[in-house]
Parts: C-alpha cells; sequence; structure tokens
C-alpha cells in the first residue's frame, strides 16, 4: 500500500536527519531531534502496523463487537465515531480485551504512557487497571480467540497502535483515542512522569516470535536493542553488529550513503518497544 | 492611496538595509534576530556571525546605522566536543535611563549585557603621555598640565557589562526581561533562570522540563517572556503546541502551571507530522498583557488569557502548504521557527512567510493582507503591493503559485516598533524598513511617495 512506501520513505529521511544531526555545527539541536523522532515513531507505526493487518484479520470479527461497546462508551469524546480500521484496531483491542470492563476508563489512560514506549505503556496500563496483575505473556496466553502469536503481534504494538491516533493521511481510525491523545498531554504533566513503568527489558518472547514471522527468520535481538538512544549513542555499532563490518569510524562519515545504509538496518532492526527519543 | 483597516495600510516609506550585496551572501550575514528598542528610537539586528548592528531613528524618519560590534565569537566545549555557534538567537532592550543604551545578547550558551555610550569629547594635555599616546620621557617634562576635554567626532562605543555564562546545559532560545527592570529570564530547551542583571555569577532555576530519564523526553521548551505588566507572571511555550502561563509568587519551581493554554487537535486533520507542526515557534504578550499571541507552523492564535481551552483567534498564516508538508520535512522547511508582532495597539498582528512574504492580519475587520519583501520589487520609497498565493490558477498578474513559491527565501524575523506604524522584516541578510505614510508619529511632510494606483486590500472570509 502506498502509505506504508511513504511511511518506510519518512522513517528513512528521518533517520537520516537524525544520523546528520550529530555532525552539524553547534550541536545536537534538542527540539529538533524531538520533532524527528516523533514522526519517526508515527510512520514506523503505520509501517509496522501493516504487518500485522493480515494475521490479525483472524481476531478482528470477534474483537469487532467489544469495539462497538467501547465506542459507545467513548461516545461522549467525539460525536460520530467512524469506522475503526478493523486491523491494527482490534489488535490493540484484543490485546486489553481481557480485563474488558475496565477497558473505557483505560481510554484515556492509554495515552498517557505513549512516550514511555509500547511495552511500558501496556505495563502501566495493566498497572492502572486496579492492580490487575496481568503481564503480557499472561495475555497471549489466556486470549481465547486469537493464536498467541497474533495476539502478541498486536500486542507488541498495540499501545502505539491503538493509542495513537490515524497517522496515514485521511485515515480516521480511532477517533476517541485521538480525542484522548490531545488531553494526554496535560493529563501526563499533571501525573507527572513518575509512574513506574513495568521493566522496560520485559521484552517477552511473544515478541521475538512475532518479529519472527515479520522479518522472515532474522531473529531479532531485542535485548540488545533497548532503545534508539542506544543505538545511536553506540555511533551505529549496535545496528551494524549483526550484519556488517563496518567500523563506527566509517558510519560517521556524513555522506548520505552511509546515513542511508544506516536507515535500512536499523528499520529492520527497529524494535516496536524501543522508544525514538535520541537522549542527551 | 486610501488607508484600510486599523494599521493596515500598505502606502509605506520603505527602506532596505543590505549588509552584502553581493549576489552570493555570506551566510555569517544571514539576520537571526530583530527587536526595536522600548521607546522605538532604536532598532538591533543580530545575525548568524554574532555581529550586533544597531540602528538610530533620525529626526526625519529614516533609520540609520548608529553602532555596530561583535558581540558572540564561536567558542569549543571541549567537555562535550562541540562547537558553540556564535549567531545571536535573541536580543532585548533595557529601558533606557540615560544616555547610554542597554541590551542583552544571547547565543546558544551565554548571554551578554552590553552597554552601548556615545562619547564625543576626549581628554588632552596628559602630562605622562602625548598625543599618540605613546609614553613620554620623564626627564624631559618640564611642567605640568590638567588635561581638558576638549570636543571630538561622535564616537560610539559598546562594551559588555556582563557576561552570563555557564547557566544552560543545552541552547538557548530565549532571553526576557522583567517589567521590573531587576531581572531577567533565560530559557533554554529544557530549563528556564531567573537572573539579576547585576549577578552574573549565579541563576535561580524556575522551570525544569528535563525528565529523569531522558528517553522519557516529551516536549521540549521553545519560548519563554515576561508578562509585560506583572512580574511575576511568565509564559513558555512547548514543542507539543502548549503555552504555559505560570505564577512566580504560587512557587519557587513554576513546573506546575496556572494556567494551560492547548487547543484540542482535530482528529481528522492528523497526520505524520502533526506534532511537528503544532509546536510553538513564537509566543508573545500583547502590549495590554490581556492576551497571548503564539505562532505555529500554519498558523497563528490570539488567546485570551482568561481562556485557556481554545484561543479566541485563529489566523491561517499559509494552510496551502498543509499538502506539501512531506516535502517540506525533507528540505527541513517543516523547522523554520517564524516569529510573530502585535502592533501598538494590539489592533493588528503580523507574522512571516515564505517567498520573502509577511502578512498582517487585522483583528477588528479581519482583513489580511500579504506583502513582499524584497529587492527587487521594492524601490525606495515605493508602496507595496499586496501579494496573493494561488493555488490553482492565477487570476491576477500579482498572483503567485504555490508550486512557485521561493522556499529558501523566509521571513522568520520581523519587528513592529512599540507605538508607531513602523515595521522591520529581516529577510536573509536584507534588513527591510517599512513605514507607513499615515503613521501617527507626526512625519507626514517628508514622504513623497511615487504610488501606483490606490491598492485594494484582499478581501478574506473571516476565519
Amino acid at each position: 500500500m502506498e502509505y506504508k512506501v511513504e511511511a518506510h520513505r519518512i522513517m528513512s529521511i528521518s533517520l537520516g536527519k537524525i544520523y546528520n544531526s550529530r555532525v552539524q555545527r553547534g550541536g545536537i539541536k534538542l527540539h529538533k531531534n524531538l520533532l524527528v523522532s516523533l514522526v519517526l515513531r508515527s510512520a514506523r507505526q503505520v509501517y509496522l502496523s501493516d504487518y500485522y493487518a493480515g494475521v490479525c484479520l483472524n481476531a478482528q470479527h470477534i474483537e469487532a463487537k467489544e469495539w462497538e461497546l467501547m465506542d459507545a462508551d467513548r461516545e461522549k469524546l467525539i460525536p460520530a465515531s467512524e469506522a475503526a480500521q478493523p486491523s491494527s484496531a482490534d489488535c490493540g483491542v484484543s490485546e486489553a480485551a481481557q480485563p474488558g470492563q475496565t477497558r473505557t476508563t483505560g481510554g484515556a489512560q492509554l495515552c498517557l504512557k505513549r512516550h514511555v514506549g509500547a511495552e511500558d505503556g501496556r505495563a502501566s496500563r495493566l498497572q492502572e487497571k486496579d492492580g490487575d496483575s496481568l503481564d503480557p505473556s499472561d495475555v497471549a496466553v489466556t486470549s481465547p480467540v486469537s493464536p498467541a502469536i497474533s495476539e502478541t503481534q498486536c500486542g507488541s504494538s498495540d499501545c502505539e497502535t491503538d493509542a495513537d491516533a490515524a497517522v496515514t493521511e485521511g485515515d480516521s481510525r480511532q477517533p476517541p483515542k485521538d480525542h484522548a491523545c490531545s488531553h494526554r498531554k496535560r493529563s501526563a504533566e499533571e501525573t507527572g512522569v513518575s509512574e513506574t513503568p513495568v521493566k522496560r527489558t520485559k521484552v517477552t518472547p511473544n515478541a521475538i516470535v512475532a518479529n519472527n514471522e515479520i522479518e522472515e527468520g532474522e531473529e531479532m535481538d531485542t535485548s540488545n536493542v533497548s532503545n534508539l538512544i542506544t543505538i545511536f549513542g553506540s555511533g551505529f555499532s549496535g545496528l551494524l553488529s549483526k550484519d556488517s563490518a563496518k567500523s563506527e569510524s566509517e558510519t560517521d562519515d556524513s555522506d548520505s550513503g552511509s546515513g542511508q545504509i544506516c536507515c535500512e538496518q536499523m528499520l529492520k532492526n527497529l524494535n516496536p518497544w524501543t522508544t525514538a527519543i535520541v537522549a542527551f | 492611496a486610501a488607508k484600510n483597516g486599523a494599521g493596515c495600510s500598505n502606502s509605506c516609506l520603505f527602506q532596505r538595509h543590505g549588509f552584502n550585496f553581493h549576489s552570493h551572501p555570506n551566510s555569517a550575514d544571514v539576520i537571526s534576530t530583530v527587536e526595536f528598542s522600548q521607546s522605538g528610537e532604536f532598532l538591533a539586528t543580530g545575525d548568524k556571525g554574532g555581529r550586533v548592528v544597531i540602528f538610530q531613528r533620525e529626526p526625519q524618519g529614516e533609520y540609520n546605522v548608529y553602532s555596530t560590534f561583535q558581540s558572540h565569537d564561536p567558542e569549543f566545549d571541549y567537555l562535550k566536543s562541540l562547537e558553540i555557534e556564535e549567531k545571536i538567537n535573541k536580543i532585548r532592550w533595557l529601558p533606557q535611563l540615560h544616555s547610554a543604551l542597554f541590551l542583552l545578547t544571547t547565543n546558544d550558551k551565554t548571554i551578554k549585557l552590553w552597554k552601548v555610550s556615545e562619547r564625543d569629547k576626549q581628554p588632552e594635555g596628559y602630562n605622562l603621555k602625548d598625543e599618540e599616546g605613546r609614553v613620554k620621557d620623564i626627564s624631559k617634562i618640564t611642567s605640568l598640565q590638567v588635561p581638558v576635554l576638549r570636543p571630538m567626532d561622535l564616537l560610539v562605543e559598546a562594551s559588555p557589562r556582563r557576561v552570563f555564562s555557564n547557566a544552560h546545559a543545552y541552547h538557548i532560545n530565549s532571553i526576557s526581561i522583567n517589567s521590573d527592570c531587576e531581572t531577567y529570564l533565560s530559557a533554554d530547551d529544557l530549563r528556564i533562570n531567573l537572573w539579576n542583571l547585576s549577578i552574573t555569577d549565579r541563576s535561580f532555576n524556575i522551570v525544569d522540563l528535563k525528565p529523569d530519564n531522558m528517553e522519557d523526553l516529551t516536549e521540549v521548551i521553545t519560548v519563554a517572556e515576561f508578562h509585560p505588566h506583572h512580574c511575576h507572571l511568565l509564559a513558555f511555550s512547548s514543542s507539543t503546541g502548549t503555552t504555559r502561563l505560570c505564577d512566580m509568587r504560587s512557587r519557587a519551581l513554576c513546573d506546575q502551571h496556572a494556567k494551560l493554554f492547548e487547543e484540542a487537535v482535530d482528529p481528522a486533520s492528523r497526520s505524520f507530522f502533526s506534532e511537528l507542526i503544532s509546536s510553538v515557534s513564537d509566543v508573545k504578550f500583547s502590549h495590554s498583557g490581556r492576551y497571548l499571541l503564539t505562532r505555529d507552523y500554519l498558523s497563528a492564535k490570539v488567546w485570551d488569557l482568561n481562556m485557556e481551552k481554545k484561543p479566541v483567534e485563529t489566523y491561517q498564516v499559509h494552510d496551502y502548504l498543509r499538502s506539501k508538508l512531506c516535502t517540506l520535512y525533507e528540505s527541513d522547511c517543516i523547522f523554520d521557527k517564524f516569529e510573530c508582532a502585535w502592533n501598538g495597539t494590539d489592533s493588528v498582528i503580523m507574522t512571516g512567510a515564505y517567498n520573502n512574504f509577511f502578512r498582517m492580519f487585522d483583528r477588528a475587520s479581519r482583513r489580511d493582507v500579504t506583502l513582499e519583501a524584497s529587492r527587487e520589487v521594492c524601490k525606495r520609497r515605493a508602496v507595496l503591493r499586496p501579494r496573493r498565493v494561488c493555488i490553482g490558477r492565477k487570476r491576477r498578474e500579482s498572483d503567485i503559485c504555490v508550486d512557485s513559491l521561493d522556499f529558501r527565501k523566509k521571513v522568520l524575523h520581523t519587528a513592529w516598533h512599540p507605538t508607531d506604524n513602523i515595521i522591520a522584516i529581516a529577510a536573509r541578510n536584507n534588513l527591510y524598513i517599512f513605514q507607513d505614510r499615515h503613521s501617527p508619529s507626526g512625519h507626514h511632510g517628508v514622504h513623497r511617495i511615487e504610488q501606483e494606483t490606490a491598492p485594494q486590500l484582499e478581501d478574506t472570509p473571516p476565519q
């Protein structure tokens, strides 16, 4: 689909910008890099959501009913809800469908942890549900409606896809969440970012399984790729460790060629759990 | 030409000051900030090369160069192996109390207080040195004389009186002098510090957005400004499109805002770049102190301080760019930070755009005008013709198509005289000064304008 192509292109451009910013005069501009990382994340979500589209088709019929229930609950947030895009919407729903009744209040809080990363967001969402002790692997296992793989594939991107607004042009999926997201910033600020996220390293085996499906057998070393900051902080050595013997000095050449190679390898290795913020 | 709307006349006295007349301007001459003094008698510009040029208004109404000095030089942070740019990010004037001028200038890391003073007398008749300054042979001195002050050619000297350094780990984006004229704030991406103008070795941190874990970073401070009258109030805007009003009386650390101005985003218009274009690039209090003007990438909004949930007015500056955001992202144009300005009576707001266009919006009549600041178009004392950007076919000669816009020509920095209808527009390395010939300043007799047929202001539908 064309928006997937565009998402890929935007991701490449964004990575190139982050890369080039390291060699710019005056040092890295925090503001610009933050904005670029937000675009990168949006594009990545769209790009990755497409992978889950086919797999989640099984789940969507069963989950659609619950989705309608939640739509009704969030009526007050939006004047008219448009048809949710089945794939990622229902994937996101299926994940949280387990503690079903508290889902509505979680609607706004879903967005709270957006920026902290998918896993943390989901984990904290689970926490917010009155101490539900569900953890990702529990959810995957107990899901009655879909195979574990599809469940966790959805799960691995759930918070970001279902908590995020419709990113693609003209795609008005999940308006209630969009609206909730617009207030997210305020609530996030008020509650502070001090909510302890569940351990970021609790990357489940499910995620690896999920990504194996997508990456055509290439095993994603999620434990190494903990976040985007680590990647850039180590000068791309984390990116390139598997595939080539390129030294860091080469990657520091600020020509678009090496930036491009880094982009492509980055796209393969991007962990859905990563937070796309460049730290200083 | 008839005057249309309060302050929106486009029959103007025009001046252009170019810093480099070559066809390929030196990037060090690119103007990075423009600011009128509090009386409007002086106008300061800062450029990428760290230089400050001060213009003074002559009795006839024109602005001429008064003083030029090198404010900041490139530095190197050895700890971080980073070069610190000498580009002047902001200039702010102190109120003028006596003959000397005081202004604050800042680059990414260091703020300086400059004193600019005139000298028109010099002492002559020293005992120990001769007229050229060479030390005299003591054995040759036979008598003592008292040095006397004699008139000399006017010399304008600039000297740094204070240097405020090492207080910002991130890049400084704003400085703002408090109405108490004793303190000022400086803001970087994550923190706002409060200084006393006389004390350089310490500052108080009043806003800190740095998360414990930088990976949790969600927003940065983009602009901060003190309220024009209330010395305890300050506003700062962020990359998430919010503007906060903080009260320094309520607590020492103003992380908790007193008010939060944020407009809900229309879900239907979301795209990859929604967050990007909502980042606020400038914040200005109205002269009255009642309103806030914010500028994001595509629009300018007027907020009533008493209403937080949405602006009272929204002006689309160049909404035709909404469909081109991806291209603008690629070219980095989407990161351009446009400033905005109020006129003296808060009835008109002004902001820049691309193709060397700048726009003015009359708040009462909702009329707006697009004008161009360019060497080719402007003759001295010419009348500016309104321009229009069309999306489809050109309907008028003066129209320009969206696809023909030159995105390398951008008016990021604009300033409006505090009381009169005089505006300063920076277009790359050129400074344009436009004056309304119907200016209430009383200089009517001087303005002999060669004008064409009376231009009409464009009618645009109310926002």
